[in-house]
């Protein structure tokens, strides 16, 4: 969907450069911001009117395309003029860290791995791939204890969402076994 | 009083054992997710949406107004503990707090803390008894234009007027109404947005940005930037429990903090930030040991502490009369009341009346357990702060996993999830707040439909936005909420 494109993962970490000047991942932001206004907007664009509606479909849509696009611009002048973001401090991390995008990654392909496989292989092993790489990312080198304790989980989780709550998730490989 | 016989009604509708039950469940979870990093009260109320649509809805909101008081007080147990708040409104906290518990003051801290945000708490909610019906009564009569304005005030004040970026705020805001128009349009049948994927004609469920943005965003945010070394908790041996001279010095900023606090939770401004501001600068200016401040003074924990909580009280009142979140949990309680069916506003208080009561009785009892869990047990929870990260945030996003597959039993939903993970990722990155989205997404299409309804009234002419006084009155006053706050910067910036 055209909303993945912003704000896109940043190239490279911010401004390693002393200079204070243009920063290309905060350009890059404002020019998704504006891309999304501009696809809004076409998208608005092919909206049908209603027929018998006095308003119909489109007008809320146009505002919020043509809003959009008038921010997406005022922050790309805004980054032209050296504006440039800093980044959130949360509980656990540290402002001064060099933001490395290899942890993220693990995470990201792990959960998508994860969901690949969360039908043929069952909620228990694709949620367990999902600890297990957020586990990984966060530093956790103890291999066997990580994957026991992936696994643990997923199951406990398995068991009191099924038996407890009634719902219902893919058994997978497990299908008779659980 | 007619409150009064409500309320007691209320009570009857809270004090039966499931329903204190439930209390009980709401408050602990509401503390453990408060004290925990990575996951807070908006989050947790989105993640158990799909569990709960099978309780009676008296039994969950009671239990999700536990955990929304019960997340308040475990969030002063971090920020006192761990010199990070998690929370902007913490950072006051986390600033006196965290400097009392390194002088060796941590359970003076920790019990002003809980005992303000109890004396806050049920003082807010005593005004919430009272004020509610008696603006509920009024905002009946509010036409639809009127209604728009004021959604249009919440969004600006919101995002814009007490954010530190404006623009960004706005960007955000607008990113959320963007999420909402996807989906068919009700009134028209019209799909929008949809991208030919049949899975988005229902819209994406505000479930799947609330994890995606709060969860997964903060985990893929802390893995990108990890703190190596330990995080620094401080040891706390025994109860949380003040001195005498603790106490004298306490109850006047707890009242300051309540009186502060109400009134901004009240009114569309952002939540809870400002008055704890406010009552720090208050409380530093009014003491008698102003060379305390910054080297862990007692008031400058206990009157914030108390603001955010009265704020917290305060931000159900607009919720409940008016259907009009001002913070990003407020804001996932209105979609719950929308899951059951119900539509918060004044008629709710007619309609559902056992509800909306039982709903406030439920918060003097979550008060009384939450002083009850918070003060004794305060080393319990402390302990909650050594999990080891890998193992924590690995177990919040398997749950956000379970809690989004578990919507519609699809895969589709949980590559939204990651989707809006990345994008959360981003809004962190590039300082973009999270809750205008959130309140974008939720409040978005309610706003569409009251601008739609106004404008059908006058038959498209949109002077019917200018033809009700107080319609004309918020609108100039969203004018000036957008204005005001530019001009001062600009001048502040010019005599510098």
């Amino acid at each position: 969907m055209s909303d993945s494109t912003v704000p896109p993962i940043p190239p490279a970490p911010a401004a390693p450069s002393a200079r204070p000047g243009l920063s290309v991942p905060d350009l890059l932001v404002a020019l998704g911001v504006v891309l999304l206004g501009a696809l809004l907007l076409a998208g608005t664009l092919r909206i049908p009117f209603g027929i018998n509606a006095v308003v119909g479909p489109r007008v809320f849509p146009l505002i919020v395309s043509v809003g959009t696009l008038v921010l997406g611009v005022l922050l790309t002048v805004n980054v032209l003029r050296g504006g440039r973001a800093e980044p959130a401090a949360e509980e656990d991390t540290d402002p001064d860290a060099q933001p490395d995008l290899r942890q993220p990654g693990i995470i990201l392909g792990g959960f998508l791995l994860g969901a690949a496989l969360l039908q043929p292989l069952g909620f228990v092993l694709g949620t367990a791939i999902m600890y297990f790489s957020v586990g990984f990312a966060f530093g956790e080198r103890r291999l066997p204890l990580l994957g026991g304790v992936a696994l643990a989980v997923a199951l406990v989780t398995y068991v009191v969402f099924t038996r407890g709550l009634g719902l219902t998730l893919p058994p997978g490989v497990l299908n008779g076994v659980l | 009083m007619d409150a009064v016989t409500s309320l007691l009604a209320g009570f009857e509708t809270a004090l039966t054992p499931l329903n204190l039950l439930w209390a009980l469940i709401g408050v602990t979870l509401g503390t453990l997710v408060g004290v925990l990093p990575g996951i807070g009260p908006a989050l947790t109320v989105a993640l158990l949406l799909p569990v709960t649509a099978q309780l009676p809805p008296v039994s969950a909101f009671i239990m999700f107004a536990g955990i929304y008081y019960g997340g308040m007080f475990g969030g002063s147990t971090t920020s006192i503990l761990l010199n990070t708040p998690g929370e902007s409104s913490s950072i006051i906290t986390a600033l006196e707090g965290n400097k009392m518990a390194r002088k060796g003051r941590a359970a003076a801290a920790l019990a002003t803390a809980a005992i303000g945000s109890f004396v806050a708490g049920t003082i807010g909610t005593i005004l919430l008894t009272f004020a509610a019906p008696a603006i509920a009564n009024v905002a009946v009569m509010i036409p639809p234009s009127a209604k728009f304005a004021l959604i249009m005030l919440a969004f600006v004040t919101i995002s814009a007027t007490f954010g530190a970026s404006p623009l960004r705020g706005l960007i955000s805001l607008f990113f959320g109404l963007t999420i909402g128009l996807v989906g068919t349009d009700l009134q028209s049948g019209q799909a929008r947005f949809t991208l030919g994927r049949p899975e988005l004609l229902d819209g994406i469920e505000f479930v799947t940005v609330v994890i995606g943005l709060f969860a997964v965003g903060e985990t893929l945010f802390v893995a990108s930037r990890l703190r190596k070394d330990k995080a620094s908790v401080i040891k706390l041996d025994g109860n949380a429990s003040m001195t005498r001279e603790d106490w004298r010095r306490s109850w006047k900023p707890w009242l300051r903090g309540t009186a502060l606090g109400f009134p901004f939770g009240a009114i569309p401004a952002g939540g809870a930030e400002i008055p704890t501001f406010l009552s720090y600068t208050l409380e530093r200016r009014l003491s008698k040991h102003p060379e305390e401040f910054g080297k862990g003074a007692i008031e400058g924990v206990a009157g914030p502490e108390a603001a955010n909580n009265a704020s917290a009280a305060g931000v159900l009142v607009p919720l409940l009369t008016l259907g009009l979140p001002t913070s990003a949990t407020a804001a996932i309680l209105l979609a719950a009341f929308q899951q059951y069916g119900l539509q918060p506003g004044p008629l709710l208080f007619v309609t559902n009346g056992d509800l909306v009561w039982g709903l406030i009785a439920s918060l003097y009892i979550g008060n009384v357990m939450l002083l009850a869990l918070n003060l004794p047990l305060a080393p319990v929870w402390a302990r909650l702060l050594l999990i080891p990260r890998p193992f924590l945030y690995a177990g919040i996003l398997v749950f956000s996993t379970v809690g989004v597959y578990s919507l519609n039993n699809s895969v589709f939903d949980l590559i939204l999830l990651a989707i809006f993970g990345v994008i959360g990722y981003g809004m962190r990155r590039f300082d973009f707040p999270v809750t205008p989205a959130i309140i974008g997404v939720i409040l978005g299409p309610v706003a569409e439909s009251q601008f739609r309804t106004a404008l059908q009234q006058s038959n498209g002419n949109p002077a019917i936005f200018l033809q009700s006084p107080l319609t004309v009155f918020i609108l100039l006053t969203v004018l000036a909420a957008l204005i005001v706050p530019a001009v001062l910067k600009a001048r502040a910036a010019r005599r510098v």
